[in-house]
This record gives C-alpha cells, sequence and structure tokens, in this order.
C-alpha cells in the first residue's frame, strides 16, 4: 500500500497545526462564523442536526487494518463509537465536537488519514474499483492511476476553487464496479493488441438535480498522458463553466450544453497547448508509486479447496459463499464482500468493535488490506479459499455475515434527515423498513439481484437515479414522501431511473416496492434480473401495481 | 408560539434559548407568544457568537398536553436520529423526552398533523 511521503506527512502536519489555530482562535471569538466555516469545511468539518461531522477522505477505498483501527479509536474515543461508510467511499464520524476536532485531525494524520477535500468546490477523493489487484479480469491495478490523480489534485491552487465540486473514480476491469458513468470524470483503463496502456475518459456524468449519465470525449488516450490531458479537461471546465447559478455550476452542465464533440474539441485544444512533460509524471516516479501496490505475496494453491467445498454443508455458509465470495486472479484465493447491510441496521454503519475484529481477520487472512465500496459495504480483497469458514465464522460474531450482496436488502441509504441538515426527508428508516421486509434470505435470494438506492433530497448521494428502484425523499407539506423511479444502474448497463408516478407516504413505501418486486416475480422469465424484466416490459405494470390501490 | 434554537459552537450540540442561557432539552426552552419577546432573544442570541452558531426561531404547538416543534425536522433535532433511539437527546428517557417521542413523528411542518410514522 501506498504511505505517506515526506511532503504528504510535512503538509499534513502543516495543516493539522493551522486548523488548531483556526479553532482555537474561533472558540476565542477572534474570527467570526463566516470566516470560520470555509476553513472548517477546507478539512471535511461540517455542521449538521445534531453535531459536527467530520468526513474523513479514503483514498480509492483502500484502508490498511492500522488505519482501520485508528477510524475504530477515533470513533470510539471522539463520537458514539461507530462511523458511516458512504457512497463516496468516504467515512463519516457523525457526533463530532468543535473543540475535540484537531485532536482528531491529529490522531488521523498519524496514519495518513485527513479530511481535507471532502468539501468544497476542489476535487475530490479520487475513487477506484474496490478489487483493485484482486479481480482477474483487471488489466493493471487502477490504484497506481487513483494515486497519481492523489497527489496531483491536492491542494492543487489551479483547481482549488473550481465552479463546483469535482469527482474522478478510475476503473481497469471490463466490469465497472465504481459507477464511473456518474462522475464528473470517469477512466476506463484497458490495453491495446500492443499491450499499450490507455484510458477512456468519460465526462460529464453527475446524479443530484439533473442527472446525467458522462460522455466518452476519448476512447484512447495514453495512460502516460494522463494528467495533462486532466489538466485541459478541468482547464476547460474551470474557464467556460457558468458561476452565476448554482445548479448549472458542475461540469455535466458545460458538456450537456457544448454538446459532447464541441466539448471535446475544446479539451484537445486546450491539451495540445499543454507543453510535452511538463504536466504527465515521469516514468521514475510512475514507477515509483507502481511500487507500493506490487502484488502480494500469494501462495500456490490448487485452484479447489477441500475445506471450503466442505463448509458448504452448512446451508448459511453456502449462501455466504454464493453472494459475499468472489473469484480472485490467483488461484486459491478469493474476495470477500463484506456487508454493512444486515436488515434492520443502518446501512454502511460499522461500529468500532466491528471495525477492530475487521482489521484482525484482515491481517490474518486478506494481507491486512480492507476496502471500501461505493454500495457502503466493505471488501477483504485477497482470502484462501482454505481460511472462508474461519473468517466466515470471524465476520459473524460480530454481526458482519450477512450475505445479501446486490439482492434486494443490500440498499444504499444516505444518512437523510436523520443526520443531515440538507435533507428533505428520512432514507435511513425507509431502508430498514424494507430490508426488514425482505429479511428472509430465501425469499431475498428468490427475488435475485436488486438494487434499491435511497436519497433524502435531490442532491441524490444515495444514487437514486442509478436504482434499480430508485427512492426519493420528498417533503409534501411537512410530511415525508417518496418518489419512487426504476430502471436505473450504475453498472456497465449505466442508465438513469424513470419516475415510477406521484410520490408515496413514508408508510406506504415498503408495501410499494413489495408491489413492485411481485410484479416484476409475475413477469420475469427465466434467469432475467429485476432490471432485465422492467427493460423488457417497461414502467406501465408496475405503475398499475403500486397505484392500483391508492386513494 | 415559538422557540429560540441554536447549535453549541463548542460542541455542536442542539441547544434551546432559556431566559438567557441555554438548555440542553427542548422541554426546558422556552416558549415565545408574542414576535417581540422572540425577536429580542433572537437578537441577544446572536450577539453570543462564542456560545452557539445559527441560532433561528421555531415554531413549536401543543399536542396532546405537550409542547412539540411542528416541524419534524425540529422534532428530530430535539430527540435525534430515528434510526438510533440510544443516540442524541432521546437517549436520556426522562418525561420529557418520553413525550416528545409520544408526541413525535406525528409531525408536520405546515398543515395536517400525526402523518409522519416512527
Ligand atoms: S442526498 Fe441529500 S439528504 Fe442525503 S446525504 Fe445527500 S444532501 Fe443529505
Amino acid at each position: 500500500m501506498y504511505r505517506y511521503d515526506t511532503y504528504d506527512k510535512a503538509m499534513l502536519t502543516d495543516r493539522s497545526n493551522e486548523f488548531r489555530h483556526q479553532v482555537a482562535r474561533r472558540l476565542a471569538g477572534e474570527i467570526t462564523e463566516d470566516q470560520f466555516k470555509p476553513l472548517r469545511l477546507m478539512n471535511g468539518l461540517y455542521l449538521q442536526l445534531h453535531a459536527y461531522m467530520l468526513r474523513i477522505a479514503i483514498p480509492y477505498g483502500t484502508l490498511s487494518t492500522r488505519q482501520l483501527r485508528r477510524l475504530a479509536w477515533v470513533a470510539r474515543t471522539y463520537d458514539k463509537g461507530y462511523g458511516h461508510f458512504t457512497t463516496r467511499t468516504n467515512l463519516q464520524l457523525h457526533w463530532i465536537k468543535l473543540r475535540d476536532a484537531p485532536d482528531v485531525m491529529d490522531a488521523l494524520a498519524e496514519v495518513d488519514l485527513h479530511g481535507i477535500q471532502t468539501s468544497g468546490n476542489c476535487i475530490r477523493n479520487v475513487t477506484a474499483d474496490p478489487y483493485a489487484g484482486a479481480t482477474a479480469d483487471e488489466v493493471d491495478d487502477p490504484r497506481v492511476w487513483a494515486e497519481v490523480i492523489r497527489q496531483w489534485s491536492t491542494v492543487h491552487p489551479e483547481f482549488s476553487y473550481l465552479p463546483r465540486k469535482f469527482k474522478i473514480a478510475v476503473t481497469a476491469s471490463a466490469k465497472d464496479r465504481t459507477a464511473a458513468r456518474s462522475y464528473d470524470i470517469g477512466l476506463q483503463l484497458r490495453r491495446d493488441r500492443e499491450g499499450q496502456l490507455s484510458f477512456e475518459v468519460m465526462v460529464g456524468g453527475g446524479q443530484g438535480r439533473t442527472p446525467y449519465l458522462a460522455k466518452t470525449i476519448r476512447e484512447h488516450l495514453p495512460a502516460d498522458r494522463l494528467l495533462s490531458y486532466l489538466d485541459a479537461i478541468i482547464r476547460v471546465y474551470n474557464r467556460k463553466s457558468r458561476r452565476d447559478n448554482i445548479h448549472k455550476q458542475r461540469i455535466k452542465i458545460l458538456v450537456a450544453t457544448l454538446g459532447q464533440e464541441e466539448f471535446a474539441r475544446q479539451v484537445e485544444a486546450e491539451w495540445a497547448k499543454i507543453e510535452a512533460g511538463t504536466v504527465d509524471l515521469p516514468d521514475t516516479e510512475l514507477a515509483r508509486i507502481r511500487g507500493a501496490f506490487r502484488p502480494r505475496a500469494f501462495e500456490t494453491l490448487a485452484s479447489a479447496s477441500k475445506a471450503f467445498e466442505a463448509a458448504k454443508a452448512d446451508l448459511a455458509f453456502a449462501r455466504f459463499a454464493r453472494h459475499n465470495v468472489k473469484p480472485h486472479k490467483v488461484a486459491g484465493y478469493a474476495i470477500v464482500d463484506v456487508s454493512l447491510k444486515a436488515p434492520g441496521e443502518t446501512p454502511g454503519d460499522c461500529s468500532s468493535e466491528q471495525m477492530e475484529a475487521l482489521a484482525d481477520l484482515a491481517d490474518r487472512h486478506s494481507f491486512g488490506e480492507v476496502r471500501v465500496n461505493y454500495t457502503q459495504n466493505l471488501v477483504l480483497p485477497h482470502v484462501k479459499l482454505d481460511d472462508l469458514p474461519e473468517l466466515y465464522a470471524g465476520l459473524k460474531a460480530v454481526g458482519l455475515a450477512t450475505s445479501n450482496i446486490d439482492l434486494v436488502s443490500d440498499i444504499i441509504a444516505c444518512p437523510g434527515l436523520d443526520y443531515c441538515s440538507l435533507a428533505n426527508a428520512r432514507a435511513i428508516p425507509v431502508a430498514q423498513a424494507i430490508a426488514l421486509r425482505f429479511a428472509d434470505p430465501e425469499r431475498a435470494e428468490t427475488i435475485g439481484e436488486l438494487k434499491i438506492k435511497i436519497s433524502g433530497c435531490i442532491n441524490a448521494c444515495g444514487h437514486h437515479h442509478l436504482g434499480n428502484i430508485g427512492i426519493l425523499g420528498v417533503d409534501k407539506k411537512g410530511e415525508e414522501f417518496y418518489q419512487l423511479s426504476l430502471g436505473g444502474s450504475g453498472d456497465n448497463d449505466a442508465s438513469l431511473a424513470e419516475i415510477l408516478g406521484p410520490a408515496v407516504h413514508f408508510s406506504r413505501t415498503p408495501e410499494a416496492v413489495d408491489a413492485l418486486v411481485d410484479t416484476y416475480l409475475s413477469h420475469r422469465r427465466d434467469g432475467e434480473r429485476f432490471l432485465d424484466t422492467y427493460r423488457r416490459i417497461g414502467l406501465k405494470p408496475f405503475k398499475e401495481a403500486v397505484y392500483a390501490n391508492a386513494d | 408560539m415559538k422557540v429560540l434554537t441554536a447549535n453549541s459552537l463548542a460542541t455542536g450540540e442542539v441547544v434551546f434559548w432559556s431566559r438567557g442561557r441555554w438548555a440542553k432539552a427542548f422541554a426546558d426552552g422556552e416558549r415565545f407568544a408574542d414576535e417581540a419577546g422572540a425577536g429580542t432573544a433572537l437578537a441577544a442570541a446572536e450577539s453570543q457568537s462564542t456560545i452557539v452558531v445559527a441560532a433561528y426561531l421555531i415554531d413549536v404547538e401543543e399536542v396532546d398536553g405537550h409542547w412539540v416543534p411542528v416541524s419534524y425536522r425540529e422534532r428530530i433535532r430535539a430527540l435525534g436520529p430515528s434510526n438510533t433511539p440510544q443516540h442524541g437527546k432521546q437517549a436520556d428517557g426522562d418525561a420529557d423526552v418520553a413525550a416528545l417521542v409520544a408526541a413525535t413523528f406525528a409531525a408536520r411542518s405546515t398543515g395536517r398533523v400525526k402523518l409522519i410514522k416512527r
């Protein structure tokens, strides 16, 4: 794993000291709230409904067990003993006190963690495939490139005050596990016939009030020209984007306004002006970064494991193996998805005890590495098949063995009105109610892949536009209502969900989802997922089912 | 009727104005029947910038003999998050909190009452 070098460490120490003084001056009344607010936001500290919230960046979703243990300790010492993993693969602590925040930042800085660029109109934490370095279908480790982008974008002077926030995702697999098309820039790494690495560059995706899927503006960007090309894109954006209307300042609006071709033309023209070798990374530096992501010392093992197969006699374990265990690139190993979606629990929440137990398990079984998936689940990337029964027992002991990855109860939900000051309605209790309704694992398995995504407001942190069933909380005359939409996907077959009809009341939302599921089951053809059936039969039958008994 | 609320600067905790001081429990918050009294309190709160942030007035109403905030956003602020009853002010579980919980999730920000289910 990449460890911060002396530059990174010096920057973090300086920032921590600076922030400590800023907090002291604010508490003493030497600076006003208006002066202080942008400073605390630059360090990821928000004020929410009940307390301050600290958003901690987890670059490309990769955590060492040392970092995870420190997060557990910080959550226990300064918060209420848990953290909330988000769709941006960040960790949010929802009960931080301003007077403790400088100590929290120091404790995080010791393990190369911080909240810098988790707020504000800058380049935010870069995300990458959570299966990086473990999946067989990748052409390179995308974290190498994500780390390159992290270094380039961290406190980048030219790009610290963009028109709006800016998010980049990197994947190097044919199968997209980052929702790249919903990003300001999505990067898909490929290897051509000559063995050269190149990026497909997708620009202008985004959710929120006006959702767009990113458009490809370049099919094959030589990988070693990545940074200069990113520079060109963001320069065009920085110069041309509107700054007069907060709803029109994301790059998606600029791309949609100019059109994909004209935007691409302007980027190419800008790119041509950048002198070769001034921005792109020298090979030596790339090699240094690559060195931090060297493949692990995998053992030579048989591709099948007797212990693993025998353990499947336990039906619960067999279910875990079916849903949470994925193929690894090395024979005898597996990728294990750890669900943070036990029915009835808050999606994405993880207690300090669970973090510590997971860190111990990762040390024992996964080369000390844990990943965060944007689906608000965690991943142990490198587990021996032989170790799976023991790992399962360890996960089960701390309530982390829920076998529901990509099933109906694996719901994305943003914090919503229970925490977030921007919310219109709650999201978590809706997720809890739906997950409990489908808590029977056999029923969930019969239903198959079904991705439900819930946001508490139009900002769409809960990815409702990309849900097979998307749910958006709205405030209707002071009551919590939920707008349902169908057919979204954040995967390779990305699509935006279509609104079903009038919003339904909080109390009716779980039964409406039930009606949608029943409709799917009654129309489904062999092997179809919810999304396939929806795409074949369209909105109408679902609409009829949900609104049949509406008053 | 109105109540004046804010967040404590140092801790972020939700607080309620109570005759020149800040109380932690909604039930201890002072209720203003007239605009003038509420306005004076708000002006006083705004001058306490090293004690609280984001002071503002909220509407409250009487439901079954207990005073509660009108909007469900404010009820969640007065109680804590509904997904974790062990967190926030609701965790104290005293009689006033119990009354608020009982009345709550029958909330609205305008219009009708008793439609938000727990
Ligand atoms: S979608 Fe809205 S309610 Fe949910 S976390 Fe984002 S801003 Fe808050």
